[in-house]
């Protein structure tokens, strides 16, 4: 079953073409960084005039690429939330006139599901019961799935999405945009250790906050350059780093021993951080639990992933009706 | 020749159905607003009615706007995605014209304005010729102080029409007795309109390039109209 994936919740143009929940033939990202920039961050309306001019020439290429003509495709599948409402509404609102100018079913995916099922494209099925930490610009949230298609939440931040402290902190610094893979760089020739930053501790246990932990590295820089000293910022954004990823293994770690699992899965765009890979690398294989992380390229926001969890759920008998709309607030579960 | 015709610039949604010899089926949403979102299952819907398959489309037509940011941009995605579908032409008009054609017996000077947010209107002038209307200035984009002035400066009679009259009535009728307000019924650009006009413009080929074709924002996103006035005043 050849699927056709549509993903524009945020500020990617996404497309793929996938064949059975697994091979990849096609997926195309227009990413929108460059018009974001000057912003220091997303503008949903900017994003969604953008979706819209991105949308049908990338799907002539995503055919192209893939050697399949739109008579080849058997379904559609499109992000429906959670995510930017009049961004998410283009890619929905052409996933929904393609299926049904081709007569094709539909099915409506939800983001996060998306970013886990980013790891079925590169290992394979996955069976539950697992925990999922899922982060990126928009999300931090640890999820319980005892069984396939049923998800608890376990935790999710109370303030900033981890990528969102991670592009705060690079603007802070002076680092490009996207912060995220600036700051990751720059860590790289840092001293994580070099200044004790605040772990974040949260009253509910597998909450994440890190609001203190940004103010503190804005009091530090602030600090250090009233005493007329320039702080090593490769330093800084180590030692960030180390804190935000060390609370973050470990409360996976221990959603993962208290739910009684064996299975940790990550997905989206921050597990594409070289240190949050390496450090739940190692700390999983001490505890005898099995790692899946998806690829640097399937982390980030792509049309793929959501081709391939449609595909699970249209397996099991899903469809989506063409009256569907975008679902901004979508709860997984 | 089967045409379909998608209108979502206001907080009415339209579909329509038609060819040569006149529209078949039509429908007009207006339940809130979402209702654009409903514009793919209404199409179906219309077909349904209509007893056609998808497959006797013959081309996709649509209105650009200007208008409500979300509600354009629905209708041209599902007009971009439903022409590349079929492998069927695209032709888009500016949903203001749409407005000015459905009043062109009125021989007299026309001015649309519709509701765009924001405190602001979306308008233009247009004059009646025979066969049609002409756009006689740009899509403009201001308050109703603004719409006021430039009714007054006009010293001939004027009908104003356009949704734009029914939130900014009273301050719009400050601007004189030679200006009236049209009816509400003619308020909004209806995709029976845009089935008509796109007619001619295809038996003469005259298509739009689907990639190219784009709703008329005229007004910027405000991100960028404050990253404007910052760098301006630097």
């Amino acid at each position: 079953m050849r699927i056709l994936g549509i993903e524009t919740s945020c500020d990617e143009t996404a497309l793929a073409v996938v064949d059975d929940g697994r091979a990849v033939l096609a997926n195309l990202i227009s990413s929108q960084a460059h018009l974001h920039e000057r912003f220091g961050g997303v503008v949903p309306e900017v994003a969604s005039r953008a979706h819209l001019e991105n949308l049908n020439p990338l799907l002539d290429l995503a055919l192209r690429e893939s050697g399949t003509t739109l008579k080849d495709i058997d379904a559609i599948a499109v992000t429906v939330g959670p995510g930017l409402v009049g961004a998410l509404l283009v890619g929905i609102t052409a996933a929904k006139a393609l299926a049904f100018a081709l007569g094709l079913p539909l099915i409506g995916v939800h983001h996060l599901e998306g970013h886990i099922y980013a790891n079925v494209l590169a290992h394979g099925a996955i069976e539950p019961p697992f925990v999922a930490f899922l982060v990126s610009g928009g999300h931090t949230m640890l999820v319980h799935a005892p069984e396939p298609f049923r998800y608890r939440i376990l935790g999710q931040t109370l303030d900033d999405a981890a990528g969102e402290a991670f592009d705060k902190v690079a603007r802070f610094l002076g680092l490009g945009f996207p912060g995220g893979p600036e700051l990751d760089r720059l860590a790289m020739m840092g001293d994580p250790d070099a200044i004790r930053f605040p772990r974040a501790v949260t009253q509910r246990g597998y909450d994440f906050s890190l609001s203190g932990l940004k103010t503190a590295v804005v009091r530090h820089v602030t600090a250090e350059r009233g005493r007329g000293r320039e702080p090593a910022l490769e330093d800084v954004a180590a030692s960030f780093q180390e804190a935000v990823v060390e609370v973050q293994v470990d409360k996976t770690l221990a959603a993962a021993r208290d739910t009684g699992v064996a299975t940790i899965v990550l997905g989206g765009g921050v597990v594409a951080n070289t240190r949050l890979r390496a450090l739940m690398s190692t700390r999983a294989e001490q505890a005898g639990i099995r790692l899946f992380t998806p690829p640097p390229e399937l982390c980030t926001d792509n049309g793929a992933m959501i081709a391939c969890a449609g595909f699970y759920r249209l397996s099991r008998g899903d469809r989506t009706a063409l009256d569907v709309g975008a679902s901004p607030g979508l709860p997984l579960g | 020749m089967l045409v379909l015709g998608i209108e979502t610039s206001t907080p009415q949604t339209s579909v329509a159905l038609g060819s040569e010899t006149g529209v078949v089926a039509a429908s007009l949403l207006a339940t809130g607003p979402a209702s654009h979102e409903l514009v793919v299952s209404e199409v179906a819907r219309a077909l349904d009615r209509a007893g056609m398959p998808r497959s006797a489309l013959t081309a996709v037509s649509v209105g650009l706007g200007p208008g409500l940011f979300t509600g354009m941009r629905v209708g041209v995605a599902a007009a971009k995605a439903m022409a590349q579908g079929l492998g069927v032409p695209i032709v888009g008009f500016a949903s203001l014209d749409l407005i000015a054609f459905s009043v062109r017996y009125c021989r007299r000077l026309i001015c649309v304005a519709v509701d765009g947010k924001r405190k602001e209107l979306f308008f233009a002038f247009y004059r009646p010729v025979p066969g049609g209307v002409t756009r006689t200035t740009e899509f403009e984009a201001a308050g109703p102080g603004r719409l006021v002035a430039e009714l007054i400066a006009r010293l001939e009679d004027i009908l104003l029409v356009g949704n734009g009259t029914l939130v900014y009535r009273r301050e719009l009728e400050e601007a004189g007795k030679h200006v009236e307000i049209a009816s509400a019924a003619f308020g909004f650009p209806s995709a029976t309109t845009l089935v008509e006009l796109a007619i001619p413009r295809l038996q003469r080929e005259d298509f739009d390039r689907l990639y190219d074709l784009r709703p008329n924002y005229v007004r910027k996103s405000d991100a960028e109209i404050a990253w404007d006035s910052r760098r301006r005043a630097d």
